[in-house]
């Protein structure tokens, strides 16, 4: 019901988030990557766009690590300790021409609009990217900039993200739920007697589906051990997925850092879960001939990062392109409508709505799929690890080979 | 020819190669698997799993080059 | 700078995100996994065990059935025999009565054959004794009388016919 729900509400967010473009005047294009792409801010379309707190650990000349706290981008730039770079080189060089002057004429209050004015005359400078600047980011702003401070280098910007906030509200719906059905479990419901509800029985469906179909045929005898971690991994990545479906909401798994952590996480427990046999495999691959194992070792010993960067690239390059996808597809209206004006905005539009609406529910499948395949290549490497020879490996050394070409 | 040209040039057209090369390489896949299904129906919850995991390492492969392609827009903007 | 964006790691967030996902690990683990998958097995197992006892309820009663269709066979059987039996027991019975009754006829039969030869004899011994009286009394009235041919004639007829009426 909930995804019927999406279903129905996304071509309306559609068609009402369309008002608010074709105010802002006709120049403006519907930038997608920059809707998927991380940032300091919320935003709720209609209203104005929330930044989020910037936090910085920095090491200042003297040598001394800092942390430094602002409640938002806007006010750190006021602070005059930091300089806003573009990470485009061109930008970047005309951020620096107007990092000065920034700092001269904007002192307490400073606002998205006087940078959007130092850009301005960026594309003046810069006469022949100027359109390309137009295109992708026409309301540059320092939240999409770099802040460098002044004095002193930045170690880590632990700034809060949007799709960190975004992180948190998953992570915060799953302890509300899964807490919640636990308490429920505790009480007997779904322990003495059959599972009562929706929301319990789908929860247990898919909660015995990762144990029974996932965790058990490909990790053995000891998967039971591993189904939290899976359980945890499949769960997060769902509702990240199927949230980031959602109206004004960002999908933070479109995003590599985010990817790479959770295949990091996968990779640790691979590696503390890996044999002897499992070292073995990779440091001494037994029934070879001695001349190819140096060409194989390497292979073996390198397919162990590749394996949780692929897990990783894979996640957030589907995610990432599902979107852009779609975004690309609600753009349509506006492209057509700046080519041959509002008779082709409007078929454009309903065009693309229409596409949208069936790469959106490509998109709920590919939510679900991406999930799964996530947990289950983990559960697969994770059972590569386990796994415990006897020693007559030339017939299922080809068996083992299977994982290593993921 | 403008680079920036160029490299959006590299960009289309790798990731029109990449999308032919996984609609390829899905197509071969997914043909025999639907073969294999109607042959043996009962196998054909098996044949389904293992069709999607191949699937999606060979869309994985694909995000690779997409991903190159990326860049390189990148390197046009 | 967009997509480069889109690409670039973020170390900040790497550390944000690798705190949340330890924690939300740590909290589920704690809080919610163990206490559901620990019901679900909890829950299997009884539907397990109750399946399996169904299944020993189904046998039990399956053998019992057997074992009930297996007395009631050897029951009739038990009958047939006694009934067998019995018929046999009865035209031995009779059998043996009728051989006895013949056997006593036959006895009876034979007494009264021996009887009756008995009886003879002792009649063909008295009448041997009388025939013997008779030829001596014959003989002595012969030898007591000087008789001419036509007496002796009719003497030894009278003689004959005295035997007759004997």
């Amino acid at each position: 019901m909930v995804l019927i729900a999406c279903v129905a509400v996304l071509p309306l967010t559609a068609l009402a988030g369309a008002s608010p473009f074709a105010a802002a005047g006709d120049d403006e294009e519907l930038d997608a990557v920059h809707h998927i792409a991380d940032g300091y801010y919320l935003d709720f379309s209609p209203i104005p766009k929330i930044e989020l707190p910037r936090i910085f650990l920095i090491r200042d000349s003297a040598g001394k690590l800092k942390l430094d706290f602002f409640g938002s981008t806007k006010r750190a730039v006021a602070s005059g300790r930091y300089d806003v770079i573009f990470e485009d080189a061109a930008h970047s060089a005309a951020a620096e021409d107007h990092a000065d002057d920034e700092a001269s004429h904007d002192d307490g209050d400073h606002s998205d609009e006087t940078v959007e004015q130092d850009d301005g005359h960026a594309e003046d400078d810069h006469a022949e990217d100027g359109q390309a600047a137009a295109g992708a980011g026409g309301h540059n702003s320092p939240l999409d900039g770099k802040l460098v401070p002044k004095d002193g280098e930045l170690v880590i910007d632990f700034s809060i993200t949007r799709h960190l906030v975004f992180v948190w509200i998953v992570a915060a719906l799953m302890i509300w739920l899964f807490v919640g059905l636990a308490r429920r479990y505790r009480r007997g419901v779904g322990r003495e007697t059959a599972p009562r509800g929706m929301l319990q029985n789908s929860m247990e469906a898919l909660i015995t589906y990762v144990r029974d179909e996932i965790a058990r045929p490909n990790i053995g005898a000891k998967a039971d051990r591993y189904v939290p971690f899976l359980l945890t991994l499949w769960f997060f990545i769902l509702f990240a997925n199927l949230i980031g479906l959602l109206p004004l909401s960002v999908t933070s798994t479109a995003n590599i850092t985010i990817t790479g952590v959770l295949a990091i996480f996968t990779f640790v427990v691979v590696q503390m879960s890996g044999t002897k046999d499992y070292w073995g495999h990779i440091f001494w691959p037994p029934g070879i001939p001695i001349f190819v194992k140096p060409i194989l070792v390497p292979i073996e010993f390198l397919g162990i990062f590749i394996k949780p960067f692929v897990l990783a690239v894979r996640l957030f390059a589907n995610m990432t392109a599902g979107h852009l996808v779609l975004l690309s597809l609600l753009g349509l209206g506006f492209t057509l409508k700046s080519v041959y004006g509002t008779g082709g905005g409007y078929a454009g539009a309903s065009a693309g709505v229409l596409f949208a609406l069936f790469i959106y529910l490509i998109e709920v499948l590919v939510a679900f799929l991406q999930a799964y395949i996530f947990v289950m290549l983990s559960a697969l490497y994770i059972g590569a690890a386990l796994e415990e020879h006897d020693h007559h490996h030339g017939d299922d050394h080809a068996h083992d080979e299977i994982p290593q070409i993921a | 020819m403008d680079p920036t040209a160029m490299a959006w040039l590299g960009a289309g057209i790798g990731a029109g190669l990449a999308v032919l090369g996984a609609g390829i390489g899905i197509g071969r896949l997914a043909g025999p698997a639907m073969e294999g299904t109607a042959r043996q129906p009962e196998a054909g919850g098996d044949i389904r799993t293992s069709m999607i995991i191949a699937a999606a390492l060979i869309e994985g492969a694909a995000f690779f080059g997409l991903i190159i392609c990326f860049f390189l827009q990148g390197k046009g903007a | 700078m967009l997509a480069v964006n889109l690409l670039s790691p973020n170390p900040g967030l790497a550390i944000w995100m690798t705190l949340t996902f330890l924690l939300l690990l740590f909290i589920l683990r704690r809080f919610a996994w163990g206490t559901i998958t620990s019901a679900l097995r909890e829950r299997e197992e009884r539907i397990d065990e109750s399946i399996k006892s169904a299944d020993r309820a189904l046998a039990e009663a399956k053998e019992i059935q057997a074992d009930n269709m297996k007395a009631r066979r050897e029951a009739d059987q038990q009958a047939q025999a006694i009934l067998r039996e019995a018929r046999e027991a009865s035209e031995k019975i009779r059998s043996e009565e009728i051989d006895k009754t013949r056997e006593a006829v036959q006895r009876m039969q034979e007494e009264a054959r021996a009887e009756i030869e008995r009886e003879k004899q002792g009649a063909l011994a008295a009448l041997r004794a009388e025939v013997a009286d008779l030829a001596i009394g014959a003989a002595g009235r012969i030898l007591d009388e000087n008789m001419d041919g036509d007496r002796q004639r009719k003497l030894v007829d009278s003689f004959i016919q005295d035997l007759g009426t004997n």
